[in-house]
């Protein structure tokens, strides 16, 4: 065993250059692969750390179109009653904009609540610093922190027992603190409290009792053995039949909490779900396969011509008393220590550079993931199998060849050889292209998506309203008016990334019974002319409220999806309770992406009702000092108006952009792995043009002699791969352009598939290859020819 | 000890049958020092593989010891290698990536010997060869001459009986030609039977016996 580790490090001396290739391609190739599979292991597990995951269920519409997630509260109320297959369930629900939170006198702090029935943490299974998890929840007006929001409020201490204000009105206890887990779970939150504590605190109408609040997302947990499809049957049968309400529920189903995370679900009150896409999970483990690929075709090129080489010592091996197994055993298990290698090569890489890649990417995952046993034994059980994969082969080509024949060098690497390698350059380069290609479509898709809002997002901010701002809106629009550098303000509930209300109902409009679900914000006159809207029909409100009270303005979606012939003047009900307003149509205006532009433009209604969460403000000027001197401005003066609740000021085009952050780590990750696929397979055509130089040294030097010129043998020792990489060419549009449409298919809005992006992959790879092919053949074409002739 | 009667080596192309070796009778006995002489393509290496266990006959007999060795299993003949018989090449054919020590340590670990007696039986070959300072350098740190004489330690470090030499002055000067025949000459005078192929006249003359092929055929067989 010492004498092959000997072995290899002397050959690893004798051959830096090949061997680094080797090396440090299936190191770099490692690295991805180890990054991508542990995201995508750590993805695809996720929430299974629930103790009774398996029988958790949430009450929703994921199969459907819409993928609702709400529910009315009071359902659970009847489930209780009516529904003995049901062991527990719990309604949790976030709020419309984040409390503030406040101890003693120290600085307020916005963060994020739920609300959730008491058998919260049965269903799901959290870790307690402090406190007692199956009391937390019991009691009204406590509080329960996840640690992060904890150690902010109260720093090292204990929290345990201490009281909090909230919204600088109620006062809560905490009752326990809980460590955010540590595997990947579409939950999160930094504080929970009852529902209890809801009603106090975020006292909503009749939001508990009545079956047309929809606000609750419901999670049960069903007996062992209870048939989710049967019981989410009788739940569905519990709701009241008539035709005033809701009728979304006929299309609900039990569905198991692990297809939530990647069923691309909509949720309307908070953002304490989280969604996965499980496409990008699946695309970036292919990615990490191909590249894998190329450094395994690197891998057996390289080591082949090497073994090659190598054939000779065998021949004396034998003839010295070497069996076949020995040769076998001391081949196999060169290329497992050089696997070896490149794995621990690997996982310091990946420890070296995760920080940077996770921040550069947006992948995220437990690092100490890699030094469990786990983890451990598997890299190492596959790096076993591939290398025994592939050097099984010419191992025992080796170790079966005849002694006498190695000893005359009579093994020709003859043309099939060449013709087998041949192949597996181009496959590699088709890799490559395909790469290179969906490289540039992802950041043509990114380009258009975010050149195309249908509306303006220049010099615009906005101030987040908080509830003493609120209360005194005539004030501030007074004083930013009164600002030079201001133009127009208006207050909205409209602000990029901030979630938009839906409803759903059922109405009469023009003696038509129709079910309309729709998006809805409220806006004020000015919004139209502050975003460039365009009109399609009738007119915007004008500043006259007490004329346009009870007025709407829909988008030419909502007219197309609820096939409207004549919108202006159509009147409905709008909103709840007693005696709910009766609305009226008075303008369609153009679709524009009120959301973000990688899902469809929704149906949308525009209210003219006071109550709004943004002041926007466009500003007349785009000099940064301006600029930065009005926020501070503005910053000072609002904070005088709001002193318990902190003030946020954003820009504009900033939220948006804030919205592509995961299209736009996508793409890095993309190109991040597309490069280094792209080098590793440059770092193998690199070891091949060395072999072939070497290879045809002699050959070089006879054409030399017999008059060749330079240019010549230059051309002689690249046209090979020249053609390789043709051949690849010719095989990946076809597969690229496949793949690509697919990718694209999911778009609501996409870009074109342009014929120049295959040209301009194809050229840059050609390009990459000519060149490092050239920097070999230049040496070798360019050599004393004598000096190769000389040695026989 | 070896005996091989009527060895026929010959290759089929379409219509006609090329002879390497043809009709071949000859007798070895334990101490003896052969030299197979002839010009190039008369098969004296052929011959020498044939011996060797390296190549099989088209026809004929061969035994060892009166025990046939034709067609024998890959383990035995691997068996024969270890304990039976060494080579010397022409081109020395030392492994490039071992050292002078290793190189000659190798057939040992092969056989199965233990570290602490090969350490042994390979300090004795330096000592013998006036090599021990050379010990750790590389093959091509050597002379000519002097990796012939690595080659010779490795064929002989497993004691083998017979010791098959296939032109082993060929790439050498005459001066260290000769010191590596006397050295030959030494291990024969000691015991060990050797057989050399050669196509030097006085090299030849080193061996108590010369046999002269042509066109594969035994033409003389004289006692030196």
């Amino acid at each position: 065993m010492q004498n092959i580790f000997k072995s290899t490090y002397r050959n690893f001396v004798r051959k830096p250059a090949t061997n680094l290739i080797n090396l440090g391609g299936l190191a770099v190739s490692l690295a991805l692969v180890i990054i991508l599979s542990v995201y995508s292991y750590s993805e695809l597990t996720t929430d299974n750390f629930h103790k009774n995951g398996k029988r958790l269920y949430i009450y929703s519409d994921l199969n459907n179109e819409f993928k609702n997630l709400n529910t009315p509260a009071i359902l659970k109320d009847q489930i209780d009653l009516n529904i003995p297959e049901i062991e527990s369930s719990v309604r949790i629900a976030g709020t419309w904009e984040e409390p503030v939170f406040q101890v003693d006198d120290h600085d307020p702090i916005t963060s994020d609540i739920i609300t959730a029935d008491p058998d919260f943490f049965k269903l799901f299974t959290y870790q307690a610093i402090e406190g007692n998890l199956e009391m937390a929840l019991n009691d009204p007006l406590t509080i329960v922190l996840a640690e992060p929001l904890a150690k902010k409020l109260f720093g090292n201490e204990h929290a345990l027992g201490k009281t909090l204000r909230i919204n600088n009105k109620h006062t809560l206890t905490v009752s326990a603190v809980v460590k955010p887990p540590k595997d990947n779970s579409s939950l999160s939150f930094s504080s929970i409290a009852s529902n209890d504590t809801r009603k106090i605190v975020y006292s909503n109408g009749s939001e508990f009792t009545e079956w047309g609040w929809w606000n609750f997302n419901l999670f049960v947990l069903l007996k062992e053995g209870a048939n989710p499809t049967a019981t989410a049957q009788k739940i569905a049968a519990l709701f009241p039949k008539g035709d005033q309400g809701n009728e979304n529920y006929k299309t609900y189903q039990l569905n198991h909490l692990n297809d939530l995370y990647f069923s691309n679900f909509t949720i309307s009150w908070g953002d304490y779900l989280h969604g996965g896409d499980k496409r990008k999970v699946m695309i970036l483990l292919m990615v990490a396969a191909l590249v894998l690929i190329i450094a395994l075709v690197n891998f057996i090129n390289i080591s082949s011509s090497q073994w090659l080489e190598k054939i000779k010592q065998t021949g004396v091996l034998k003839v010295i008393g070497a069996d076949k197994i020995s040769i076998l055993r001391s081949v196999l298990s060169e290329a497992f220590i050089l696997f070896l290698m490149a794995l621990f090569l690997a996982i310091l890489i990946v420890q070296l550079l995760f920080p940077f890649i996770s921040s550069y990417t947006g992948i995220h995952f437990n690092p100490f993931l890699l030094f469990t046993p786990t983890f451990l034994i598997v890299s190492i059980a596959g790096i076993f199998l591939l290398s025994l994969i592939f050097s099984i082969i010419p191992a025992i080509r080796i170790s079966s060849s005849k002694a006498v024949d190695n000893l005359k060098k009579t093994i020709h690497n003859g043309s099939s050889n060449s013709v087998s390698r041949g192949i597996l350059v181009t496959a590699q380069f088709a890799i490559a292209i395909i790469l290179i290609a969906f490289t540039v479509l992802v950041q043509k898709q990114i380009d258009f998506g975010s050149s195309n809002f249908r509306f303006d997002k220049e010099s615009i901010i906005g101030i987040k309203l908080t509830p003493q701002l609120r209360d005194k809106k005539e004030v501030l629009k007074k004083l930013i008016g009164d600002n030079p550098s201001a133009s127009k303000v208006s207050f909205s509930q409209f602000f990029p990334g901030k979630l938009n209300e839906h409803w759903s109902s059922f109405q009469q409009i023009n003696g038509e019974k129709k079910q309309l679900n729709f998006d809805t914000f409220n806006g004020d006159a000015s919004l139209y002319s502050m975003l460039g809207l365009q009109l399609v029909q009738g007119r915007f409100f004008s500043d006259d409220l007490v004329t346009d009270e009870h007025k709407m303005i829909v988008n030419e979606t909502f007219v197309r999806e609820h096939k409207m012939e004549n919108p202006i003047g159509a009147k409905f009900v709008m909103g709840f309770g007693e005696n709910p307003p009766l609305s009226e149509i008075i303008g369609v205006v153009k679709d524009f992406h009120y959301k973000p532009v990688t899902v469809p433009i929704g149906s949308l209604i525009i209210q003219n009702e006071p109550w709004s969460s943004y002041c926007l403000v466009s500003l007349n000027t785009s000099d940064f000092k301006s600029l930065n001197r009005f926020i501070q401005e503005i910053k000072s003066e609002t904070s005088k108006l709001s002193p318990s609740f902190p003030v946020e000021i954003s820009f504009l085009d900033q939220a948006v952009e804030s919205l592509y952050q995961s299209e736009i780590q996508f793409r890095r990750t993309f190109s991040l792995f597309a490069g280094c696929a792209i080098v590793i397979c440059c770092l193998g055509i690199l070891a091949m043009s060395l072999f072939a130089c070497q290879r045809r040294i002699k050959e070089i030097g006879i054409r030399k002699v017999n008059g060749a010129k330079v240019s010549e043998v230059l051309a002689m020792l690249n046209r090979d791969f020249v053609r390789w990489v043709a051949i690849s060419f010719v095989i990946a549009t076809p597969v690229a352009w496949y793949i690509m449409s697919k990718w694209l298919e999911s778009y609501a809005y996409k870009t074109e598939l342009s014929w120049w992006i295959f040209a301009l992959a194809s050229l840059l790879a050609l390009g990459i290859a000519l060149l490092t092919v050239s920097w070999q053949s230049w040496k070798a074409a360019t050599r004393n020819p004598v000096e190769a002739l000389r040695y026989e | 000890m070896l005996h091989l009667s009527n060895i026929d080596k010959y290759y089929d192309s379409k219509f006609q049958r090329t002879f390497v070796l043809k009709a071949v009778n000859m007798e070895v006995k334990e101490g003896d020092f052969l030299s197979i002489m002839g010009p190039s393509g008369s098969g004296k290496s052929t011959l020498l593989n044939i011996i060797g266990l390296l190549d099989q006959p088209s026809a004929g007999e061969y035994s060892l010891y009166d025990k046939s060795v034709l067609d024998l299993k890959e383990k035995v003949k691997v068996d024969y290698h270890r304990n039976f018989m060494g080579f010397i090449f022409q081109a020395y054919h030392l492994i490039e990536d071992m050292t002078v020590y290793e190189n000659i340590e190798t057939p040992l670990i092969y056989k199965g010997v233990k570290s602490r007696d090969r350490q042994a039986m390979v300090a004795d070959l330096l000592d013998r060869f006036n090599m021990v300072a050379k010990k750790d350098l590389f093959p091509q740190q050597l002379s000519g001459g002097q990796q012939q004489l690595v080659g010779i330690a490795r064929a002989i470090v497993g004691k083998p009986k017979l010791l098959l030499a296939d032109e082993p002055t060929g790439n050498l000067q005459s001066v260290q030609g000769e010191m590596i025949m006397e050295t030959l000459k030494t291990l024969n005078q000691e015991g060990m039977t050797i057989i050399q192929v050669t196509h030097n006249e006085k090299f030849a003359e080193y061996g108590k016996r010369i046999i002269r092929l042509e066109d594969g055929i035994i033409r003389k067989d004289e006692k030196s």
